[in-house]
């Protein structure tokens, strides 16, 4: 039997860019994938004939700069296309009526705020200088292995001492701000910046996206502001698409790790990780193959890593708690549109630069927080929040010519809905998204030619993200940083020898970044990142 | 007459505040713009009533909650930990067992909070925060991390089973805020609450400290309103009054809101455009109306069956209506007794008092006085209503409270100092922010 130094479980991005990291300095690495391909919730896939589908996640932007050039993704085939604008249309009396458009473009950007309102024109670059400030103060956080507060161990006390070194350079001001953001809402926040309710809004929306709460709900600031950490470094100066889907985001992370040496096997499902003496062996596949290694990492949620695949027997019983704690509350669902020709929005008629970028169904504060209201008593929103794009205006090879796949995020549709998820239930969520999506853009039903409606639970069913959650747990402030997935384990080990974790609901986590990832492969090489 | 210092207002924090001055030696002369209140909500330090000698009356009711269910039934929630356990059982016998030790641990991280409250705030990354924190140790240091962002329902579904319990326990979580019981943050406010109480319960007292204090001899009282404050060269040197009168003074403490303090009664002119702005921006939404009944009553009855009972009550004001099925909260007050309605909007014309006919018995026939928020303001100078004057939120509290900028109790005007509830620790606490205020400036003088 072939014995390996690290066996992964998992090919999602985070688990690929740990094998490629440690494949690159020199391990024997297996990734072991459940499904016939790499990916995991980030992946392409041709849904309907013709038609290709970023089914899950849809769009780049958090993947970190280092992770692109230290692994040359460039090389391995990742390419992205970046979006120009956001569109928010807006409904008044009953009728569709005006806009709000957010262009790249930094004077169209200006002139079509000041339409609006000139003060929150004036305040906008303001605005945007604190977030970017923001992110640049979080950025280092992003990349270190989170200390132990309540530790004695002299290495975490150092960390501890090196990182309160880094917050106490900060200037004052700047970490009172810091806090503001991480124990806000995000409609609090935005209040005392601007005052046009489309502007609120669709900001606002940014902040809620993964997550069970509502834009007034504190905590929804920093979901915010993690969303924001795209525009940084130069290297995106937006959110974008990756050429060909996010699958080929996997694809090229998948390639790099294979070019260092590792070792890919799909259709290969992880029954259960192998403990012996309170240390990891190996895994046993399903079909009762052995694999042996030296250490197993696991990218999977904490949930199904501890609860499932390591069992309770092997986890002392605070442990075991605290990942039954662990919040998930999966409250987002993704319809994809194969269309017949691109929609057609009322505010603003015909083809142009605005179908090239992102439209966000996001009128005011209030509309997602009646949203939200509807999903927190068990139910879809009857008018759900949605996040548009039409990736074929940017990569016509995505759809046959002149036809157009449209990708929507919706949110929100509770995991626990009352009822349980059914096959009437998931077309009804498809129902009030074509509904809601026509009253804006009235050509969509006639150029509807297929739709794919993926509920949390078909998420979870599929990807294995415990109850359907994109960031394999909220990102709430009582599960970041030192308390993701639990106090006292957040440096990429568990309490098995032998066992590490690399998946996003280890610390930084969430959306395409891959952050965990390289986190966790740099811990485990005893490097500091 | 010359006086060493101005207190405006008459709350606990502005006559603890005028107090320990006077007993230093000043000559202090308090401007009261309304008469004090006849009673108390919140801890009274005791480093309080040791320094100024008080013989406080603390009412502590026994049970300290009586809980109404939907179905006519009760709960009732005693000072004794082993008597309540007794109440629970006939609800949850798994929620009895876990009683004690959620007192316990809640207990612990309330005493962390005892010893912030009665200082001034520290600063965030400071040692002596790092080790007041560290102090509690491994379980009660994870606890407190992760409590502080928390949802109060989050924190309570971790613990129990029973929804009246957490209705009752969860209704501290939202007291006086535009928040619902799942919004996060919640759970920090719950401790607030608990600051200062013994173990398993879960009420602040209430105490007649600023009848007491008002009658006190040692400082002076003049009952007028203020007009403005007066600033010379960047320097605040006294107060004008309503009827013109001006009274000089090297020193002026406000215990009016910050808002009114610095941008009406003082001159925004002297002041950092971007504080002033950040000033306007101080959140301090009312959401609860007080409705006196001209009725008795034992104890402190609850009217919060359920957290998503809260949670629903909180649905409504997000969109400026009221809540058709309230949080409601009765004790008696010197006259009659006086109901806690959350919430309500700002004003509204709805007949709040028949709401709480129909729901809370013992009132049925009495007469009834009904302040929306905006009445409120009028009559107790609570800006928009909000008895905390700032609401108490992770991002109004501590070092951040109202503002950085005035969180250690002095203003960027010389010898303005703030002394009120949206000051470090804030509303719910009685005295402590004019006991720390106090402390500052002597500290200042020496």
């Amino acid at each position: 039997m072939k014995k390996y130094d690290v066996v992964i479980i998992g090919g999602g991005h985070n688990g690929l860019v740990c094998a490629a990291y440690l494949a690159r300095a020199g391990k024997r690495v297996l990734v072991l994938e459940r499904r016939s391909r790499v990916g995991g919730a980030a992946l392409s896939e041709e849904v309907f004939p013709g038609f290709r589908f970023s089914v899950f996640s849809y769009v780049v932007s958090l993947l970190r700069p280092e992770i692109i050039r230290e692994l040359e993704l460039p090389r391995h085939g990742l390419h992205i296309l970046p979006l120009e604008s956001t569109l928010t249309p807006l409904r008044e009396g009953g009728k569709a009526g005006d806009y709000l458009a957010q262009w790249n473009d930094h004077d169209r950007n200006r002139r079509e705020l000041a339409r609006h309102s000139l003060r929150d024109a004036e305040a906008y670059d303001e605005f945007g200088l604190e977030l970017h400030q923001m992110a640049r103060l979080i950025k280092p956080i992003l990349a270190v292995a989170p200390p132990d507060p309540a530790s004695l161990h002299p290495r975490e006390l150092l960390d501890l001492a090196r990182l309160a070194r880094m917050f106490a350079r900060i200037e004052k001001k700047k970490f009172n701000t810091l806090w503001k953001l991480l124990t806000m809402s995000s409609a609090d926040y935005l209040d005392t910046w601007f005052e046009t309710e489309a502007l609120k809004a669709t900001k606002s929306a940014s902040g809620i996206i993964g997550t069970m709460l509502g834009p007034r709900s504190p905590g929804t600031a920093y979901v915010l502001l993690h969303h924001y950490m795209g525009e940084l470094d130069g290297v995106f100066r937006a959110w974008g698409f990756a050429k060909g889907g996010n699958g080929s985001v996997s694809a090229a992370i998948a390639s790099a790790a294979r070019g260092f040496g590792a070792e890919i096997r799909t259709s290969a499902p992880v029954e259960k990780v192998w403990v012996e003496n309170a240390r990891a062996k190996g895994v046993v596949l399903e079909g009762g193959e052995e694999v042996r290694a030296h250490t197993v990492v696991s990218g999977a949620d904490p949930r199904r890593t501890f609860l499932g695949l390591v069992g309770e027997k092997h986890l002392p019983g605070e442990f075991v708690e605290s990942i039954r704690r662990f919040k998930f509350r999966g409250a987002s669902a993704k319809v994809n549109l194969a269309l017949g020709e691109a929609p057609n929005f009322t505010c603003m008629p015909g083809p142009g630069p605005h179908l090239r970028g992102a439209v966000s169904i996001s009128p005011s504060v209030a509309y997602l927080e009646q949203a939200y209201d509807d999903a927190k008593y068990g139910e879809i929103s009857r008018r759900p929040y949605m996040d548009i794009v039409i990736p074929s205006m940017l990569d016509p090879a995505m759809a046959p010519p002149g036809k157009h796949v449209m990708s929507i995020f919706v949110q929100y549709a509770p995991y626990r809905l009352n009822g349980g998820w059914t096959d009437a239930r998931r077309e009804a969520l498809g129902d009030a998204v074509i509904d809601t999506l026509a009253e804006y853009a009235p050509n969509i039903r006639s150029a509807l030619l297929h739709r794919q409606v993926v509920t949390p639970a078909d998420i979870e069913r599929v990807v294995g993200l415990s109850e359907g959650n994109i960031f394999q747990g909220e990102l709430s402030l009582q599960q970041m940083f030192f308390l993701r997935p639990a106090p006292a384990w957040s440096r990429y080990r568990t309490p098995v020898e032998g066992l590490w974790q690399c998946g996003s609901g280890t610390h930084p986590g969430g959306g395409v970044m891959g952050a965990s990832g390289r986190n966790a492969a740099l811990a485990l090489l005893g490097e500091r990142a | 007459m010359s006086f060493h210092a101005v207190v405006i207002g008459c709350g606990a924090d502005s006559l603890v505040a005028a107090h320990l001055l006077a007993r230093a030696g000043r000559q202090v002369l308090v401007i009261e713009e309304r008469p004090a209140a006849a009673q108390d909500f919140g801890w009274v330090p005791p480093q309080i009533v040791a320094e100024l000698d008080l013989a406080l009356q603390i009412q502590a009711p026994d049970p300290w909650a009586t809980a109404l269910l939907g179905d006519g039934g009760r709960l009732e929630l005693w000072r004794d930990m082993r008597r309540t356990c007794e109440s629970l059982k006939r609800f949850s016998e798994r929620d009895a067992q876990r009683w004690p030790e959620f007192c316990r641990r809640m207990a612990a991280l309330a005493r962390v909070f005892e010893a912030l409250y009665t200082e001034p705030p520290a600063e965030p990354l400071s040692l002596r925060l790092a080790l007041r924190v560290r102090g509690l140790g491994r379980e009660g240091m994870t606890d407190l991390l992760r409590v502080l962002p928390m949802s109060v329902a989050e924190l309570l579904d971790d613990w129990f089973e029973c929804d009246a319990l957490k209705g009752a326990l969860g209704a501290m979580g939202i007291l006086n805020i535009r928040q619902g019981p799942r919004s996060g943050g919640t759970a920090f406010r719950f401790l607030h609450h608990h600051v200062g109480s013994p173990a398993g319960v879960f009420r602040p007292p209430r105490s007649n400290v600023s009848s007491l204090l008002r009658q006190r001899p040692g400082i002076y009282v003049n009952p007028s309103g203020v007009a403005r404050i007066r600033i010379r060269g960047g320097r605040a040197d006294g107060v004008v009054l309503d009827n013109g009168d001006e009274i000089g003074a090297p020193m002026v403490i406000s215990g009016v809101d910050p808002c009114r303090s610095l941008l009406e009664l003082a001159d925004a002119a002297w002041l950092d455009p971007e504080l002033a702005r950040a000033i306007g921006n101080i959140r301090c939404h009312g959401v609860a109306a007080r409705i006196s009944f001209d009725a008795s009553m034992q104890g402190n009855t609850v009217l919060a069956p359920s957290l998503d009972y809260l949670e629903r009550a909180y649905d409504e004001v997000k969109y400026g209506r009221v809540s058709r099925a309230p949080y409601l909260e009765a004790h008696p007050a010197p006259q009659g007794v006086e109901v806690h309605f959350q919430y309500v909007p700002q004003q509204g014309n709805g007949d709040l008092a028949a709401t709480v006919r129909r729901l809370l018995p013992g009132v049925e026939d009495a007469q009834a006085r009904v302040l929306y928020p905006g009445d409120l303001q009028r009559e107790e100078g609570w800006p928009q209503g909000q008895p905390y004057h700032a609401e108490l939120a992770l991002d109004q509290a501590l070092w951040m409270r109202p503002l950085p900028e005035l969180a250690q109790y002095q203003t960027p005007i010389d010898g303005l100092w703030l002394c009120g509830p949206a000051t470090h620790p804030g509303g719910g606490i009685a005295g402590a922010s004019g006991y720390n205020c106090a402390r500052a400036i002597l500290k200042e003088k020496r």
